[in-house]
């Protein structure tokens, strides 16, 4: 787009490689991931994971020189999107190995991108999970009771992390936990902690209502011994609580792509039924009722996408992002849930069977208010910026 | 807590480093009003950035989360028997649930002991 007035200069078409990039996962996800979206529990899990690996997906923004494709985080979203399009569980997985690799990206030193990052890109891939959240004080920072005591050789990690996505199947869990109990949020550090570690206990893994391909479960960890060189910024006393708040917002980029999509996903469901659907001998898109929802829920899409696209625009350029990537979260995920149900509502009785893709859609959409920080942690963190 | 506290540390630190906003917005590569929006808490912050403050202010970087610190639990002070004490919780969150429960046999037998032994 050529500049039109003045020096502001903005364009919002994608690159030819970007453009590759959304093809070729396309093309893939038609083969390998959407005959088998519809089938939960995971079955077909193990097989779509290796689909994304051997095409290096499984954490796109590893840099080249560790394995991965080195993408920006606006490719990224487009990846998302494009998963979660056929498979919102397994965007998920991905979202979540993202989020798990993120400070290590950010902030870890060059042997632990070396020891942790190769594990998420190649054709063995695995993916990582990220472990915040409590059984008893769930986000909340103030009252986190996982604590990491120094010891001689490192530290000691003792606490329960709960509704963990990619229990069980993570090669490694970044954890956030307190080296303080006086200091609490202070005194956080992020740890590494490979999956097979002692102490490393799956105490559950849930059923939920959406996002069925990723495991979702409770971990324990007990009497774990942390080496010191699996602390990120372990020198730096103070660094984690900073560090993390990056990574969410990182990671509120990547989960509003993953809204943009399943919307995305449901009003091409509800176009195509609405296409084809009689009523009064005419499709019942002609009807003003259906057309104008689904002009409603094109809207809204195109909305989210353009929210999430600036949010991811801002953390590649390192700008100002915080406000940016939590206002795209709290639209994106409101719009997902909007949408889903507006698709619904068109396809009638069909939208509630079980089994059928908008029946999904909807309960998948559910999650989104949820993770990455609550939609009502969003607004605050909007409103404390006005 | 907010980024409100950390703004503050940051003002505290550079006004007793004599500088003006201006100048360490341009030693640390960030605008004025940014700066001045980090210590209002109304922008977040970043580790890199807080680290270059740290650095050109001659504070280390807990310095400026410190404040972070929730103030309902108690405060460890600079007596001798507040550091000793948070010194024990510290060392408690290093045992097994069975080696705390020993802990705590003990010291219910200490408080027996005090009692009279009765």
């Amino acid at each position: 787009m050529e500049k039109v007035r003045g020096e502001l200069k903005l364009d919002f078409s994608l690159t030819k490689k970007q453009q590759e990039l959304i093809e070729s996962v396309k093309s893939m996800a038609a083969q390998e991931i959407t005959p088998f979206a519809l089938q939960e529990e995971g079955i077909h899990r193990e097989k779509m994971l290796i689909s994304l690996a051997r095409m290096n997906l499984l954490c796109p923004t590893v840099p080249k020189e560790f394995g991965g494709l080195g993408l920006d985080l606006f490719s990224t979203a487009l990846v998302v999107e494009e998963l979660a399009a056929v498979s919102p569980g397994l965007a998920a997985i991905v979202a979540a190995t993202l989020h798990a690799a993120e400070p290590i990206i950010l902030a870890g030193n060059e042997q632990q991108k070396k020891e942790f990052l190769p594990l998420l890109t190649g054709a063995q891939a695995g993916a990582a999970a990220f472990a915040l959240t409590e059984p008893e004080g769930g986000s909340d920072l103030n009252i986190i009771s996982t604590q990491a005591a120094a010891d001689h050789n490192g530290y000691l990690l003792n606490g329960c992390k709960d509704y963990v996505i990619n229990a069980g199947i993570a090669r490694f869990i970044t954890v956030v936990a307190a080296t303080d109990m006086f200091k609490k949020k202070a005194s956080l550090r992020i740890f590494l902690v490979p999956h097979h570690a002692a102490g490393v206990k799956i105490e559950e893994i849930y059923h939920t209502s959406g996002i069925n391909l990723a495991p979702v479960g409770r971990i324990r960890f007990a009497d774990v011994n942390i080496v010191g060189e699996h602390v990120i910024k372990s020198r730096e006393a103070g660094s984690g609580y900073l560090l993390l708040t990056q990574t969410f917002d990182v990671g509120r980029a990547l989960v509003s792509a993953l809204a943009v999509g399943i919307a995305r996903a449901a009003l091409e469901e509800a176009l195509n039924f609405a296409e084809n659907r009689l009523q009064s001998g005419v499709p019942i898109k002609k009807h003003q009722a259906v057309s104008f929802a689904l002009a409603d829920m094109a809207t809204r899409i195109e909305m989210a996408r353009l929210m999430t696209w600036k949010a991811c625009w801002l953390i590649d350029r390192g700008g100002d992002y915080s406000v940016a990537s939590a206002m795209a979260k709290l639209a994106s995920s409101t719009i997902a849930q909007e949408v889903t149900c507006l698709a619904a509502d068109i396809m009638g009785a069909r939208g509630y069977i079980k089994g059928t893709l908008i029946e999904q859609l909807v309960r998948d959409a559910r999650v989104l208010s949820t993770i990455e920080g609550t939609n009502h942690i969003q607004r605050m963190v909007i409103s404390s910026q006005l | 807590m907010s980024f409100r506290d950390i703004g503050m540390k940051i003002q505290a630190a550079r006004e007793e480093k004599g500088l003006s906003q201006e100048q360490l917005a341009r030693l640390v590569g960030c605008s004025q009003s940014a700066l001045s929006n980090y210590e209002k808490g109304k922008r977040r912050l970043y580790l890199s950035q807080l680290e270059k403050m740290a650095e050109v202010l001659d504070k280390p970087l807990e310095y400026f989360v410190d404040s972070l610190s929730s103030s309902h639990p108690p405060q460890p002070t600079s007596s001798d028997r507040d550091e000793r004490f948070v010194k024990l919780v510290n060392l408690l969150g290093r045992l097994s649930d069975e080696e705390i429960n020993e802990v705590m046999r003990y010291i219910e037998y200490l408080e027996w002991k005090r009692s009279g032994g009765s």
